[in-house]
């Protein structure tokens, strides 16, 4: 999966279930639209499901500091690299 | 400093109507709002009884995402009926988050249809691996979600009071709150509970024998609350609250008073956690005419427990005897809907109320021949047009609550 896919399913899954418009790759996914912690949960369970694996718990909280689709996209691609 | 409580809001979603011109309508009419259960594709071809109350009504629950996505249907029903009664209340956003106004609400369960999901997950770890859940699946299947969905959806921030206390949930909530008001605790509380369509709530009354089996090609015709040829009860789903407010405040602002709250009592029979208990119950009577200060004569109704079980009714007439004697009327409100559980004390006051307010009585529905055992309390023969100025609303649960709430007439008909 390269990079333009991921971000493609990273922004369909939010606009989809997160039921945010317009979420552009540098936004601000909080103060822009909303998103809050309880998301970014639903999303690092999505994010296993796209890579078929755990994240490991060290992973998890990296990942909590994470503000928008390009660094969830960096994120991704890490972690799927340490694992390949 | 004891203060007195009033109704400033009600609302419900209930087997016969989700608006009050359609549960007057249902009420009016003697229309049974009992049909076949749904199919759960899980439990119903193992039960029993195929009789439910439904809410057949397509309900929008069209809150921002926000706040819907930690609600599971038990919190979109209880956060719906929040919004009718604080629109009706008229109590406006400030004072809502002032810290003066709380929220008593309960169900029986978390979100059902969650919990399922939550339990599947477990078993798909483990043979997968994978443990996936929502994050949000927690706030939705804990025990207090509808009081704490209604907090931040209405942003109130006063006191949580959260009664899982199956039957007697929403008596509870309202008695508890009302108990906040009258002790200054708290200026408003808003009250209430909510059931979810569960057949897990239905397989256990079944298995207990205690459902309605023998009407499942006419679902209509019953329960049949202190009928000779009861059989049981039958589970519903539905939601109500109430707004209880300080009655000098409300009266000040000029908001439109429904009732008032006068007494509350509950207790538990410290015995048995299925079999209802006539001392037990016949003292929570006694408590609620104590607490409310009034004589036993000066009731004109009681809207029963009645859920048209074999012995629940036979000791709930027994217990009205001991303590009312025959003079008030007496239905059975479940008759038209099945019992909604956590649902049903706020339910019940909510029909009390709009009888009250109409002027009326109705009778206990599918009450074709009256069982000797129960013939010494007053039944409601037909609708009767008859002014309630007091009324008492009675609840009992598994595991042995009892509650027993009373209603004052203020308005002038």
């Amino acid at each position: 999966m390269d990079r333009e896919e991921i971000q493609a399913t990273i922004i369909n899954f939010i606009e989809t279930n997160f039921e945010m418009s317009d979420v552009g790759l540098d936004d601000d996914l909080n103060a822009v639209h909303g998103f809050d912690s309880i998301d970014a949960i639903e999303l690092l369970r999505e994010i296993e499901t796209l890579m078929k694996t755990k994240l490991t718990r060290d992973e998890e909280e990296a990942a909590m500091t994470i503000r928008t689709v390009n660094q969830i996209v960096d994120f991704i691609e890490k972690a799927m690299a340490e694992r390949a | 400093m004891e203060r007195r409580v009033v109704i400033t809001g009600c609302s419900g979603i209930t087997p016969i109507g989700c608006s009050k011109a359609d549960i007057l309508k249902h009420l009016e009419s003697g229309t049974s709002g009992v049909g076949r259960i749904r199919d759960d594709e899980l439990l119903v071809e193992q039960l029993n009884t195929s009789v439910f109350g439904t809410v057949d009504e397509e309900l929008a629950y069209d809150f921002p995402r926000k706040y819907r996505k930690t609600m599971g249907p038990v919190s979109l029903a209880a956060c719906r009926v929040v919004d009718d009664v604080i629109k009706q209340s008229g109590l406006d956003r400030t004072f809502l988050s002032s810290g003066r106004v709380g929220v008593s609400f309960g169900s029986s369960h978390g979100s059902t249809v969650v919990l399922k999901k939550v339990y599947q997950a477990c078993f798909n770890a483990q043979s997968t691996d994978m443990f996936s859940l929502s994050a949000a699946d927690y706030l939705k299947s804990m025990v207090h979600t509808t009081a704490v969905n209604i907090t931040r959806m209405f942003g109130i921030t006063g006191r949580v009071i959260s009664s899982p206390s199956a039957c007697t949930t929403s008596s509870q909530s309202i008695g508890f709150g009302y108990e906040m008001i009258k002790f200054g605790v708290q200026d408003a509380m808003i009250c209430g509970g909510s059931e979810e369509y569960d057949t897990t709530t239905v397989a256990v009354f079944d298995n207990l024998l205690a459902c309605s089996t023998h009407y499942n090609d006419t679902p209509h015709k019953t329960p049949r609350p202190f009928d000779a040829e009861r059989d049981g009860l039958v589970v519903g789903e539905g939601a109500g609250a109430v707004m209880l407010e300080e009655f000098e405040s409300a009266r000040k602002r000029g908001a439109v008073i429904l009732g008032e709250v006068i007494g509350f009592s509950t207790n538990n029979n410290g015995g048995n956690l299925i079999m209802p208990d006539l001392a037990g119950v016949t003292q929570v009577l006694e408590m609620g005419l104590e607490n409310a200060q009034i004589n036993a004569d000066q009731i004109d109704f009681i809207s029963a427990h009645a859920t048209a079980t074999r012995i629940g009714d036979v000791i709930e007439a027994r217990a009205i005897n001991n303590v009312y004697g025959n003079k008030p009327w007496v239905s059975g409100l479940k008759s038209y809907m099945g019992h909604t559980i956590a649902a049903c004390g706020v339910i019940e006051t909510i029909l009390t109320l709009y009888m009250m307010e109409k002027g009326f009585i109705v009778p206990t529905l599918n009450l074709d021949q009256v069982d000797d055992r129960c013939a010494m309390i007053r039944h409601t023969p037909q609708l009767m047009e008859t002014n309630i100025q007091y009324a008492a609303v009675q609840n009992f649960a598994f595991g042995g609550i009892n509650t027993s709430l009373i209603l004052k007439r203020l308005f002038k008909k």
